[in-house]
């Protein structure tokens, strides 16, 4: 618990407590046995609070180890190469996280309905609420983050593992490419097949044929079959090529579709993002007309108002009239006042 | 690039004599006026030797200098294909099947009753020399990625001209929401030029 107390969150209880008492002294000196009180204040609270902090620091210290677990499997996951196969120990570890995760996801849920429970049960005040809600969402981020690693490294292991898989074949097929290079170089040289005995000829044809590691398979038959001698050796290594190369046809017949199925669900997957965003595009559009449509009733409405105003700018008889009338209106007040 | 230089399609004797030629295509472009006969020769020998060594019902591919000779015998009528090291075999034996297949289905079985080589020429196999070089047209697969690959660049193609799309689109948005708020703008203040002056 301490670990995990140091890593996110500090414990104040103590000095929470020691500020009670000094407010406590300062406050109420009135109060009886103030001594007696803070002993037991903390007693009397702490059975309350235990049941939901022991189960939240439970909760952490097991959301830690799993981290902890985690970071271990990622290590095997860098570490483990092709000749260092500890795949069966992966597995297992993520098994075993993965557990961890479902039974911590469980044991948060519980913990938050308690919380609740005990809040419609006691009336606890208003910060005591907040207390508890922040630690039940800080125990729930925790977990997020930690589902979200475990995510990553998963991913990571995937990739590794094709990655493995690739290279593996690369250097099997590789293998067996070498392998006839490795022999007997007069081998390789393969003479006309009209060279004077078709005896020698085939012999010799056999053997340029072999060594050169084509689908080899047929050719160890035949050659079984037809009780020829090559060194044991050769037969041994080609034996080792014989049971990949046999079905290479079929599997890459095979190997081929697989292709073909994936590149044909990627253009479905293509083909709907595409929609996604000309769906969206299409919202955007809407959105211009809407702005355009707006702005021109505006303009027709002050293209209206100028026109008025220069109306009434321009109709020179009416100002006429109007002056006139002021004119009048002024005389007569000036009159008026006179007399 | 891939090529095909000969196609020949032999009977296999199940005793182990020689084999019997039915139909022979090829394409010696690639090589000189007088070389000619003589790769002709080889490949007839060639033929006869690698028809022979192949037991009915085995695929069969041999390697000589830069060319491989893919043989596929079935039944007793054999075919075989000398192409160069690029053509994937997959292909190469889909089109040797392809071709008994066709030789089946015209001749029937009058092959088997053949006893010396056969001079005429089958025209379909000179016509399968020409389609074949490009492998895509004799493995459906391979024709088959290749389109899908085709249409995944033009894909991605569209998407990026669709991004560029919404880019254009976002700023015809900001400012088409700019000009409304001017021509807001505008209408208020004609409205207010005009407020002060109805009086007079």
């Amino acid at each position: 618990m301490a670990a995990v107390a140091t890593s996110s969150f500090r414990d104040r209880t103590s000095e929470f407590v020691s500020l009670s008492n000094t407010l406590r002294r300062i406050g109420g000196n009135t109060l009886p046995s103030p001594q007696s009180q803070p002993s037991n204040d903390p007693s009397s609270v702490t059975p309350d609070r235990s049941e939901f902090n022991k189960n939240a620091s439970r909760i952490g210290l097991r959301i830690h180890q799993t981290s902890q677990k985690i970071d271990r499997l990622s290590n095997l996951t860098k570490r483990s190469s092709i000749f260092d196969d500890r795949s069966k120990e992966n597995e297992e570890l993520s098994a075993l996280i993965k557990n961890d995760i479902t039974s911590l996801n469980m044991a948060i849920s519980d913990l938050q309905t308690l919380q609740n429970m005990e809040i419609v049960e006691r009336n606890y005040s208003g910060d005591r609420v907040v207390h508890l809600t922040a630690v039940c969402d800080d125990l729930k981020s925790r977990l997020m983050n930690v589902t979200k690693q475990f995510q990553d490294v998963l991913t990571a292991r995937t990739k590794n593992i094709k990655a493995h898989e690739n290279r593996k074949q690369l250097f099997s097929t590789a293998i067996s490419r070498e392998h006839p290079l490795k022999k007997p170089p007069n081998s390789v040289t393969e003479p006309p097949p009209w060279s004077t005995s078709s005896d020698t000829s085939g012999g010799n044809l056999q053997s340029g044929s072999s060594g050169n590691g084509v689908p080899a398979g047929n050719q160890l038959r035949r050659r079984m079959a037809t009780d020829m001698n090559p060194s044991s050796q050769f037969e041994v290594s080609m034996l080792q090529q014989v049971v990949p190369r046999q079905e290479s046809i079929s599997q890459g017949r095979a190997a081929a579709l697989q292709n073909v199925e994936s590149t044909i669900s990627e253009l479905g997957g293509i083909f709907t993002h595409l929609a996604t965003m000309v769906a969206e595009q299409g919202e955007l559009a809407i959105r211009i007309d809407d702005d355009m449509e707006e702005s021109l009733s505006n303009v027709e409405g002050a293209r209206s108002a100028l026109l008025k105003y220069f109306n009434k700018m321009s109709s020179n008889r009416w100002l006429m009239i109007k002056m006139f009338l002021i004119l009048i209106l002024f005389l007569a007040v000036f009159i008026f006042f006179v007399l | 690039m891939v090529k095909i230089t000969a196609l020949v399609v032999l009977k296999c004797n199940p005793d182990g004599s020689d084999p019997i030629i039915l139909a022979n295509a090829s394409d010696l472009s690639s090589f000189g006026f007088f070389q000619r006969p003589s790769v002709k020769e080889f490949i007839v020998f060639f033929g006869r030797t690698v028809a022979k060594r192949t037991p009915p019902g085995q695929r069969q591919s041999i390697q000589h200098e830069e060319y491989k000779v893919h043989s596929y015998n079935r039944n007793g009528l054999c075919a075989l294909g000398y192409m160069d090291d690029h053509y994937p075999v997959r292909s190469a034996f889909s089109l040797l099947n392809q071709v008994l297949d066709e030789y089946q289905k015209n001749f029937g079985d009058s092959w088997k009753t053949v006893q010396a080589d056969n001079a005429q020429q089958w025209p379909y196999l000179s016509e399968a020399l020409t389609k074949f070089q490009d492998p895509a047209e004799a493995d459906k697969l391979l024709r088959i990625q290749r389109e899908l690959d085709e249409t995944k660049i033009i894909l991605h193609k569209t998407i990026d001209s669709v991004l560029a799309r919404g880019e254009k689109l976002d700023s015809l948005v900001e400012k088409s929401s700019d000009l409304s708020a001017a021509s807001q703008m505008f209408y208020k203040q004609a409205k207010k030029t005009n407020q002060c002056c109805t009086i007079l």
